[in-house]
């Protein structure tokens, strides 16, 4: 076995691992210090995602790459492994991408306690790389847990009697969906004495019928919590409406995308969807994510805090995307990979928007928004465009990937399904215009910004004190704009990344196959 | 009524669960070892690998070193997360602190508990206990100084700042010796073979020991400020 193997798998995980005590330290140092480290560390990290992506071009494209770490003495029986095929390089673009800007949108939005929330903000980069990276169950467990003790302090920034109720709500409803997660592991080991999820693909038939049952349903459990699926979602709003606006980003823009990675590699690469489907699991999961996704929908059309709206929204969005799956076809995987990347731009943009336009208000109700489309006339407009991307405007990103979803609906003749998506969109326009139309009304004349060729000329120092944020903000949404037109340019990697969902065999033939 | 029925469905379900898990686990198979054999390659090769003679050690820093890493860093996080939740300003207000006697006593005492954590932590590899357990008993003389000598003594002793810096420098150590493993033995973490001596002596089995010297740092300094930060909340309520 090759000593060098691969070892920038390693960087990924240990770069922002490595930097978060870094952080403290140069914090005691000079401040200015710190802040340079910081965007350095952010940067380097998506360099190297980057970098692999087209270093590796060919064999992306061919679909045959393949990246592997193992940690053993020759021949020994324990290995912990990483390894990185499409679907992970996929998600691990998309993420780093996303953490990237939201750190460069943390500069000039956090305020106080800086270096702790950089240090726990990098920690849970690292978490997150490793959960998406790992081959090993045990230490995908770790990094589950890793995400949520991490984030948790993270919710509870604002130290307001609000914020510690919904973090420790946040962080029994983790901890409880990780004892579940640990549960099905334990079972695992027991059962085929090993902990590699590749062993456990091809060990698993072997097991008797009641036990696979448990497995999978502690497994469901598990990611459902986290997930926020219907009857366990009330943590959910609490939770990403409490926190400063880039941690919402990351709650709701990106770890919910990387729970449905987990979900992915543990019932397609691992446990093979026809369990589900053989136990009638699979349907009876769709409906829960369909009924989860109206309700997260209509929830939303009454809410009157703006960010607890948000996060409404994202069960709505994520529901839907949890039912499209199950389908188990390639259309439906298209629409949900698109619609990953979709999501992930369009909420972290929306709450990074809501970050920057109530950065002076006392509170997130609605209220505060009366006027704010007069006053911050460039960043509300680019708001309202995330808005129609999340309703499914068409010339944008969401439009595409809605589509893609609707369309595989109906060849599955899934006509229950279909109705949601559309009703969904449906509803999310009502529940925009409530808020929009509110920004947009009249008040007295001093509260207007002056003229739009001041607006314009703001624009210009893009990257100084408070207008560094809303660059942010126009960054996703010319990323969704962008993309809305270009969507094919996404075609490669989601079509690449669904061969690996449909083949788990591959995967399996080279982890093992060293 | 309400409350009641209430009560008696939750019960109903528990039991039912309880029925349910019975079953299910009744159908485990017996143990019979595990698949491969990890342990029986742990027990025949572990001493000659790693050269630690305490075999969970070895697990621990070594053959899993990467898990422990995770599991270290989930502590550092969870410190950074206490003290960013709970800390305050101001100086905390001090207790008076215990009778002259146990103040006494625990002078005289306090040199031979710091040299307990030392052994505890630097024979790790070659009796039972490591960094985890002899960080507890290092962070016992800072909390015992809080209660027999009041909090504000301790502050002054050892600042906030001081544990900090010593966890950061445990948590670096750690990843240091990891990222010297890639670049002496190709592997991350890898035990440092330059290191390896005679087995039993207390500078064998590789980078084991300065492994658990880091972690030995870490989790004192991580214990020692959670309960820091904790003391600092109770005093600022009673007031």
């Amino acid at each position: 076995m090759m000593s060098w193997m691969n070892i920038e798998l390693n960087l990924l995980i240990l770069l922002p691992a490595f930097s978060a005590p870094i952080i403290l330290i140069l914090d005691r140092i000079n401040e200015k210090l710190r802040k340079i480290f910081v965007i350095l560390s952010a940067s380097l990290s998506l360099y190297f995602v980057t970098a692999l992506f087209f270093a590796n071009f060919t064999d992306i494209k061919k679909g045959s790459f393949f990246l592997q770490y193992t940690f053993d003495y020759f021949g020994g029986p324990f290995i912990i492994n990483f390894s990185m095929d499409n679907l992970s390089l996929f998600f691990s673009l998309l993420i780093s991408m996303a953490v990237f800007l939201i750190i460069i949108y943390s500069t000039s939005y956090i305020k106080y306690n800086k270096a702790k929330y950089y240090a726990l903000f990098f920690l849970v980069a690292a978490s997150i790389q490793g959960s998406v990276l790992t081959a090993d169950l045990f230490t995908m467990y770790l990094f589950i847990e890793g995400i949520t003790v991490f984030t948790t302090p993270l919710i509870s920034f604002k130290k307001t009697e609000k914020t510690t109720e919904a973090a420790m709500q946040y962080l029994y409803y983790g901890i409880i969906g990780g004892v579940f997660f640990f549960i099905s592991i334990i079972l695992i080991y027991f059962n085929l004495g090993t902990l590699k999820i590749a062993e456990t693909a091809l060990g698993f038939s072997e097991i008797s019928g009641p036990m696979q049952l448990t497995i999978i349903i502690f497994f469901l459990l598990s990611l459902i919590i986290k997930l926020g699926i219907f009857p366990i979602h009330f943590w959910l709003p609490k939770a990403h409406s409490a926190c400063p606006a880039p941690v919402s980003a990351l709650l709701s823009g990106v770890l919910l995308k990387v729970y449905l990675y987990i979900f992915m590699r543990i019932f397609w690469t691992m446990i093979s969807f026809d369990y589900l489907i053989e136990l009638h699991i699979s349907t009876f999961i769709m409906d829960l994510a369909l009924v989860s996704s109206l309700l997260g929908h209509i929830f939303a059309l009454q809410e009157d805090d703006f960010k607890k709206m948000l996060a409404y929204s994202s069960i709505g969005h994520i529901g839907m995307i949890l039912a499209v799956l199950m389908l188990n076809n390639q259309a439906a995987f298209y629409g949900a990979m698109l619609h990953i990347a979709a999501h992930l731009m369009m909420k972290s943009g929306l709450f990074l928007s809501s970050g920057y336009l109530l950065r002076t208000a006392g509170s997130h109700h609605i209220d505060e928004l009366e006027g704010i489309g007069h006053k911050n006339r460039i960043t509300f407009g680019a708001f309202v465009i995330i808005c129609l991307g999340t309703i499914g405007m068409p010339p944008l990103l969401g439009f595409v990937s809605k589509w893609y979803i609707l369309l595989a609906f109906l060849k599955g003749k899934h006509f229950f399904a279909a109705l949601v998506t559309v009703l969904g969109s449906l509803i999310a326009l009502f529940y925009y215009l409530r808020y929009i139309s509110k920004a947009y009304a009249e008040v007295s004349p001093e509260l207007k910004s002056a003229s739009w060729s001041a607006d314009f000329a703001e624009l210009l120092h893009f990257l100084k004190g408070d207008q560094l944020m809303s660059t942010i903000v126009y960054v996703f949404t010319l990323l969704i704009i962008f993309f809305g037109f270009s969507f094919q340019y996404f075609d490669m990697p989601v079509n690449t990344a669904i061969i690996e969902l449909l083949n788990p065999q591959k995967y399996i033939d080279l982890v093992l196959g060293g | 009524m309400h409350k009641n029925f209430k009560n008696i469905t939750a019960v109903v379900v528990f039991i039912l669960m309880g029925i349910a898990f019975y079953e299910n686990f009744q159908l485990m198979p017996a143990y019979k070892g595990l698949g491969e054999g990890v342990s029986d390659y742990i027990i025949r090769s572990g001493l000659s690998e790693t050269g630690s003679l305490n075999l969970i050690t070895a697990v621990l820093y070594d053959y899993r070193a990467f898990d422990s890493l995770g599991e270290s860093t989930v502590i550092f996080g969870a410190v950074s997360g206490i003290v960013l939740i709970l800390s305050r300003k101001m100086l905390p207000v001090s207790s008076r602190g215990l009778s002259f006697i146990v103040k006494r006593t625990l002078g005289i005492i306090t040199p031979f508990i710091a040299l307990f954590s030392i052994y505890v932590i630097t024979h790790g590899h070659l009796t039972p206990g490591g960094g985890f357990q002899g960080g507890v008993i290092f962070a016992a003389i800072s909390i015992i100084f809080s209660i027999v000598y009041g909090s504000a003594f301790d502050y002054r002793r050892y600042s906030p700042q001081m544990k900090t810096a010593f966890e950061t420098v445990g948590a670096l150590t750690f990843l240091g010796l990891g990222i010297a493993g890639i670049f002496m033995e190709g592997y991350f973490l890898h035990n440092l073979g330059f290191l390896t001596a005679e087995t039993g002596t207390l500078i064998s089995a590789g980078s084991i020991p300065y492994i658990n010297m880091g972690v030995g740092l870490k989790v004192g300094a991580g214990l020692a400020i959670i309960f820091y930060s904790m003391i600092q909340k109770t005093f600022k309520e009673e007031i």
